[in-house]
C-alpha cells in the first residue's frame, strides 16, 4: 500500500527572469514501511522535497498525497494537525526545545494536541533511545548524538506514519551516526514507520532499501539498495 | 508538564535575565501610570482645596434672595447644604480711622463660606462674633479671645458680643482698614432681607451643570456661581473649558499608554525575534499559529501578573519616595503636616486595568509574528537565528567619519528596519514624554499660581497714612539700618525688605521697539509724539526704588543683563517690559509691551512733557522675566527698578508741586519674608515691640495666609518636579533598558566579530558609537515631535488663558543631553560583561 504518493511536483523560487525551479516534475510512491534514501548534490532539490513532503512549504505545482489525504487541500490549521499526528521531523541540527527536559521534548507533539502520552510506550521509547539516565536533563547538558535521539524519540513518540529526516548524522561522528541509521531501522522494522532519509553520506544511503536521486530538481534515479531499478 | 503551555513559564524562567527587563518595563510603565494618576488627582484635590478654601466650598448663590426661594430651596431635593449670609447694615467705626461689619450666617453658612479659623470656635448665638486677629487690638477695649464688646449688630444696632473665636489675618482687610466680623443667625429665614446672600451646595452625584439652568429660573435677581470650584469639578457652566481639560488630560494619558505600549512591545518584540526559530520549529513539530500565539500571551499573562502588582507598588512608593526626597533636600516643606497623597482605588484600579490591556496590545503583534513564522526557516536549519530584513543604505552615515568603527556602528544601526525603529520609538517616546510633561507642568504651573518673593512675606510694618500722624520727613528712614539689621538677623527671616515711595514717568519709547502685537489684541492705543523727527509712543512706568535686599531677590527673575549696584547708581536701571492685560477678546494674556534690549537707552518724561530739564535718561541694564514684589505683571504700564542714586537724580527732576515730595528716597515701611517652615512668632513679638517704639506706624500681620499660599504654591512646584522626576527617570531607564537589549541580543555577534580580530577596545568604540547615536536620532524625533504636542497643549491653555507659545528649549536641551549621555552609560555595562565572557561560549550560545 502506498503512503506516499507524489504526482507532478514543482518549485520555484522568485519571479520572471530570477526564477529559479527548486523541483521539477517530481513523481514517485512509496509504501508502508519502507526506508527511502534521498541523495543529490548540494542544491539538487533534497530538503525542498522534504518540506513538501512534511507539508511545511507549499508546492507551485502538484500533488502529495499522505496516508490517502491531499496534504495541501487541507487548511493551514488542519495541515498542522495532521503533520503532528502523522510526520515526525528529525533534523541535522537537532532542534530541541532548549527550556524543556529530554521526557518533555519527547512528549511536546502529543502536548501540542491535548493528549496525555502513553507513558509506558514513552519510557519504552527513552529505554531504547539509551537514554534513561537523561530524561530529566536539558538539551545543553547532552553530546551531538545524545541530542539526535532526543529528536529521534521526538519524532516516533506520536507513531506517526511518515518520519522525515535530513540530514540526522550530519553533525554526528561515524559511531553516532552509525547508531541513528539503526535507530531509524528499528523504526521501520519494529514499527513499521515509514522513513525518508536526505543523505550525502553513502553509507548511510548503502542501509536504505530504496535510493531517489536528484539533480537539479530533477528525480533522475531511483533505485532498490539491491540494485534493482524502478 | 501537563500542557505546552507550560513552555511559557520555562522559557521565562529560563531566560531570567529578559524577563526581567521585559518585567522591569512594566513596573516602570504601570508605576508612571499610577504615580501619574495619583499626582494628578493629588493635583486636583489640592486645587479643589484652595479654591474651597480662598473662594468657599459652595457651588452657587443668589443675591437679594426672597424667603419664597429660601423655602424653596429648603425643600429643593436636589440641595445638600443651603447657606445664608446677611452683609452687616451698618459699620462701626473703630480708632486709627478703621472700621469693622458685624455679619451673620448661619451654620451651613459658615460651612459653605470661607471663613477660616485661626483659634476658638465659631458662633453658635447671636450674641457670639468671631473677628479678625488684628483687630482684636483695635477693638474697644481690646479684648482677648472669650472677651466682650460692643458693636452694630447686622440691623445697625449696637449689641453687646462675646468672642468666641479668632479668624486668620487678612491682608486686604488690614491695607484697608476695613474687617468683616460674624455672628450667627438661628433663625435664616427670618434673616433674609435684600442685604442677605444664599449659597448652596447640590447633592452628591447630581449633574450641576446640567441643573445650574433650572436653578437659574427659581430667582428673578442674578445668580452667581463659584466658578473656580465648578471648573476644577469639571462642572464649569462654560462646556469650552470643561472640553479644554478632557483635551489636555486625554494626550498626557494617551501619550502615557502609548508609551506603556511601546516599551513593553519593545521587550516582547524582541524576545519573540529571539526565538523565531524555535516557534517555527514547534510549527514543524504541527503546533498550530493558535497554539503559538496562545503562548506568547500566556507568558504576557505571567510578565504581566508579575510586573503590574509590583508597578503599582513602586509607582506609590516612588512616588512618597521622590517627594519626602525633595522635602530633605532645598524644598524644605513645612506642610508636611498636611501634606498627603491621598490614596484613590480609582486609580489603582485604573492602571491595573490599562496595565494588562497594554501589555496584550504590546504583546498582540509579536504574537502574530511568531504565529506567522514559516516552519520551513526552522527547518532550514543552524543559520542565522533571527531573519533579518537587511536594506541597501544610500545615505552616507555621519558616523563613517569615526572610521571601521563607526561603519559598523552605522550599518549595524541602519541594517533591520524593524529592529531600528523599534528602538529608536522608545527613545524617541521617552524624549517627547519629558518635553511635553516638562512643558505642561511648567505652564500649569505659570497658571493656577502667580508666585515672587511676595509669597514669603508676612508681615508689614508701615509709616501710618492717618492724618493726625506727621508724614516721614524727606530723607529720614522710617525705621533704622539698625532695627532692619536686627529684624534681619531674627532667626526664620528670610529677607527684610524697605518700602519705598513709587515714582511715574512717561517713557517716550521709539514706535517700532512698542509691540504691535499688543496694540492689536487690546485695542490699547499709546499716544503718538514726536521727539528730535523720532517717531515715539508714550508709555506709562511705574519707577520702583529697591534696596539691596530687594535687588539680591530681584536676580532671580533675571532674563538678560545683570544686576550691578555699580551700574544701576550710574543712571542704570531693571527693566519690566513683559505685561497681562486683558485682550479684546476677554482673555488675559501674557506678552511683552516693548521690546527693549540690555543696554538700550529709555527716555523717561518725569513731568507734563512741557520743562526739558524734567526729561531724564536712563539704560537698561537688566531686563527682569516679572516683578519680584508685588504684583508679578501689570496691564499696560512698564517697571522701571533701580537703586538710590539714579531714583534720587529722577525724583530731583519731578516737578516741584508734586505732593509726594516729602518722602524722597526715604524708607517708609519695611517687609519680613519668612523662611518655610520657620516659626512666626519670635518675629512677630519683635516687629510689635517696633511699632510700639514708632508711634506712626501700623503693623500688618497675615503670616497665617502667607503660610496657607505659601503652601498651597509649594505644594504645586512639588508635585511638578515630582513629575518632571519620574518622567525623567521612567525614560531614562528606558533608553538603558532598550539600548542595553539591543546589544544583549546581538552577544553571538560580536563574538564573531571578536573571532575575526576586531578588539574589544574597537567593540567598545562601536557599541559606543551606536548608543550615542541612537540618542542622536532620538532626540532629533523626540524634540520634533515634543515639540509639536507641546504646541498642541499651547493651543487648548492658551483658550484657558493666553500667552505666548515659547519653545521649550531649557528641556529639549535637558532631555537631549541626557539622551546622549544615556545612550553612551548604557552601553557599557553589556561591553563590560562581554569582556569577561568566554569568547567560545558566546559563539556556541543559543540566543
Amino acid at each position: 500500500m502506498d503512503v506516499i504518493n507524489v504526482d507532478g511536483l514543482n518549485k520555484f523560487y522568485g519571479k520572471g527572469t530570477t526564477q529559479v525551479s527548486a523541483l521539477r516534475d517530481v513523481s514517485f510512491a512509496i509504501k508502508q514501511g519502507e526506508f527511502v534514501a534521498v541523495v543529490g548534490a548540494s542544491g539538487s532539490g533534497k530538503s525542498t522535497l522534504l518540506h513538501m513532503l512534511g507539508g511545511l512549504d507549499k508546492p507551485s505545482d502538484g500533488y502529495v498525497h499522505i496516508d490517502g489525504e491531499n496534504l495541501y487541500a487541507l487548511k493551514e490549521k488542519d495541515r498542522a494537525v495532521f503533520r503532528r499526528r502523522k510526520i515526525g521531523f528529525i533534523f541535522q541540527s537537532y532542534n530541541l526545545i532548549p527550556v524543556l527536559n529530554v521526557e518533555e521534548n519527547i512528549q511536546l507533539p502529543m502536548l501540542l494536541d491535548h493528549r496525555q502520552p502513553d507513558k509506558a510506550y514513552i519510557s519504552d521509547l527513552i529505554h531504547t533511545l539509551g537514554l534513561h539516565d537523561r530524561r530529566k536533563h536539558l538539551p545543553s547538558e547532552l553530546s551531538g548524538g545524545q541530542q539526535q535521539r532526543v529528536a529521534i524519540g521526538r519524532a516516533l513518540a506520536y507513531r506517526p506514519a511518515i518520519v522525515l529526516a535530513d540530514e540526522p548524522t550530519g553533525n554526528l561522528d561515524s559511531a553516532n551516526g552509525r547508531e541513528v541509521i539503526e535507530l531509524l531501522k528499528l523504526a521501520v522494522n519494529q514499527y513499521h514507520q515509514t522513513v525518508i532519509v536526505i543523505t550525502h553520506d553513502m553509507n548511510v544511503a548503502a542501509e536504505a532499501d530504496r535510493v531517489l536521486k536528484l539533480q537539479d530538481g530533477k528525480l533522475i534515479s531511483d533505485t532498490s539498495s539491491h540494485g534493482r531499478g524502478v | 508538564m501537563r500542557s505546552y503551555g507550560a513552555m511559557a513559564g520555562r522559557y521565562l524562567k529560563q531566560q531570567r535575565k529578559r524577563s526581567i527587563l521585559t518585567i522591569v518595563g512594566i513596573i516602570l510603565s504601570v508605576a508612571l501610570i499610577s504615580a501619574l494618576g495619583t499626582m494628578g488627582q493629588a493635583l486636583k484635590d489640592n486645587l479643589l482645596m484652595n479654591t474651597k478654601y480662598e473662594d468657599g466650598s459652595f457651588y452657587f448663590g443668589y443675591e437679594k434672595p426672597t424667603p419664597e426661594l429660601y423655602e424653596t430651596l429648603k425643600k429643593h431635593v436636589l440641595v445638600d447644604q443651603l447657606g445664608v449670609l446677611r452683609v452687616g447694615e451698618k459699620t462701626t467705626p473703630l480708632k486709627n480711622n478703621i472700621t469693622v461689619q458685624v455679619s451673620s450666617a448661619d451654620e451651613d453658612g459658615y460651612k459653605l463660606l470661607p471663613v477660616h479659623l485661626y483659634e476658638g470656635r465659631l458662633p453658635s448665638s447671636a450674641d457670639e462674633l468671631v473677628v479678625e486677629q488684628w483687630l482684636l487690638e483695635q477693638l474697644p477695649g481690646s479684648p482677648k479671645l472669650n472677651g466682650s464688646v460692643q458693636l452694630n449688630n447686622p440691623d445697625g444696632q449696637p449689641h453687646n458680643y462675646q468672642i468666641v473665636g479668632v479668624l486668620n489675618n487678612q491682608k486686604g482687610s488690614q491695607i484697608k482698614y476695613f474687617s468683616q466680623a460674624f455672628t450667627f443667625t438661628d433663625a435664616p429665614n427670618v434673616t433674609i432681607t435684600s442685604k442677605a446672600q444664599l449659597f448652596l451646595t447640590l447633592k452628591p452625584g447630581v449633574d450641576i451643570n446640567k441643573q445650574i439652568e433650572a436653578f437659574t429660573k427659581l430667582s428673578e435677581n442674578k445668580m452667581f456661581t463659584n466658578h473656580q470650584l465648578l471648573a476644577l469639578m469639571g462642572e464649569s457652566a462654560d462646556n469650552g473649558l470643561n472640553q479644554v481639560l478632557a483635551i489636555i488630560f486625554g494626550t498626557l494619558v494617551g501619550l502615557v499608554v502609548l508609551s506603556t505600549v511601546a516599551v513593553i512591545y519593545n521587550a516582547f518584540h524582541i524576545a519573540v525575534l529571539e526565538r523565531i526559530r524555535q516557534f517555527g520549529l514547534l510549527r514543524t513539530l504541527g503546533a498550530s499559529p493558535a497554539q503559538i500565539r496562545n503562548l506568547v500571551f500566556r507568558e504576557a499573562t505571567v510578565l504581566s501578573a508579575i510586573g503590574v502588582p509590583l508597578g503599582l507598588l513602586v509607582g506609590w512608593f516612588g512616588l512618597w519616595f521622590s517627594l519626602w526626597l525633595m522635602a530633605k533636600s532645598g524644598l524644605k516643606i513645612m506642610m508636611m503636616e498636611t501634606f498627603e497623597l491621598t490614596f484613590h482605588w480609582w486609580i489603582i484600579g485604573g492602571s491595573f486595568v490599562i496595565g494588562f490591556i497594554a501589555v496584550y496590545l504590546a504583546a498582540w503583534l509579536p504574537a502574530r509574528k511568531a504565529s506567522r513564522v514559516s516552519p520551513v526557516e526552522a527547518a532550514k536549519g543552524a543559520g542565522s537565528i533571527v531573519r533579518e530584513s537587511y536594506r541597501r543604505i544610500r545615505i552616507p552615515s555621519l558616523l563613517n567619519l569615526i572610521g571601521i568603527e563607526g561603519q559598523m556602528a552605522s550599518k549595524n544601526i541602519r541594517r533591520n528596519r524593524t529592529k531600528f525603529r523599534i528602538t529608536t520609538f522608545s527613545i524617541v517616546i521617552s524624549i517627547m514624554l519629558f518635553i511635553v510633561f516638562h512643558y505642561f507642568t511648567q505652564q500649569a504651573l505659570n497658571m493656577t499660581t502667580t508666585t515672587n518673593e511676595d509669597d514669603r512675606i508676612a508681615f508689614m510694618l508701615r509709616s501710618s497714612y492717618s492724618e493726625d500722624i506727621a508724614k516721614p520727613q524727606q530723607g529720614i528712614d522710617f525705621i533704622s539700618d539698625d532695627v532692619m539689621d536686627q529684624i534681619a538677623e531674627l532667626p526664620g527671616v528670610y529677607g527684610v525688605y524697605g518700602n519705598y515711595y513709587g515714582l511715574g514717568a512717561m517713557v517716550q519709547v521709539p514706535e517700532e521697539v512698542v509691540n504691535g502685537h499688543f496694540e492689536k489684541k487690546t485695542g490699547i492705543l499709546f499716544e503718538p509724539m514726536q521727539s528730535d523727527g523720532n517717531n515715539n509712543k508714550i508709555i506709562y512706568s511705574d519707577i520702583r526704588l529697591y534696596d539691596d535686599a530687594k535687588l539680591h531677590e530681584a536676580s532671580k527673575y533675571l532674563k538678560s543683563g545683570n544686576i550691578n549696584s555699580e551700574e544701576l547708581a550710574d543712571n542704570g536701571v531693571l527693566l519690566i517690559q513683559t505685561v497681562k492685560p486683558m485682550t479684546v477678546d476677554g482673555k488675559k494674556e501674557i506678552m511683552p509691551l516693548t521690546r527693549y534690549s540690555v543696554g538700550d537707552k529709555l527716555t523717561l518724561d518725569m513731568g507734563d512733557g512741557e520743562n526739558v530739564e524734567q526729561i531724564q535718561e536712563v539704560t537698561v541694564t537688566g531686563i527682569l522675566t516679572q516683578s519680584p514684589f508685588d504684583s508679578p505683571y501689570q496691564e499696560n504700564t512698564l517697571i522701571i527698578i533701580t537703586s538710590k542714586p539714579t531714583y534720587a537724580k529722577l525724583f530731583e527732576a519731578l516737578p516741584q508741586n508734586e505732593s509726594t515730595n516729602t518722602y524722597g528716597t526715604a524708607r517708609i515701611g519695611l517687609e519680613v519674608a519668612l523662611k518655610d517652615g520657620a516659626d512666626p512668632e519670635p518675629i512677630r513679638l519683635k516687629l510689635q515691640e517696633v511699632a510700639r517704639n514708632h508711634p506712626d506706624s501700623q503693623f500688618i500681620d497675615y503670616a497665617a495666609s502667607q503660610k496657607e499660599n505659601r503652601n498651597f504654591n509649594i505644594q504645586m512646584q512639588i508635585f511638578v518636579y515630582s513629575f518632571l522626576v519620574i518622567i525623567g527617570v521612567i525614560g531614562s531607564l528606558n533608553i538603558i533598558n532598550t539600548v542595553q537589549t539591543n546589544l544583549l541580543l546581538r552577544r553571538r555577534e560580536i563574538g564573531l566579530l571578536q573571532a575575526v580580530g576586531m578588539t574589544m577596545g574597537q567593540i567598545r568604540r562601536m557599541a559606543s558609537a551606536e548608543g550615542v547615536w541612537f540618542g542622536v536620532i532620538g532626540s532629533f524625533w523626540g524634540i520634533l515631535l515634543g515639540v509639536g504636542f507641546s504646541y498642541v497643549l499651547y493651543q487648548q491653555l492658551s483658550n484657558v488663558q493666553g500667552f505666548p507659545f515659547e519653545f521649550p528649549w531649557g528641556a529639549s536641551l535637558i532631555a537631549c543631553g541626557a539622551a546622549l549621555f544615556i545612550g553612551l552609560f548604557s552601553v557599557q555595562g553589556p561591553l563590560r560583561r562581554m569582556e569577561k565572557a568566554n569568547l567560545l561560549e558566546e559563539l556556541r550560545e543559543e540566543a
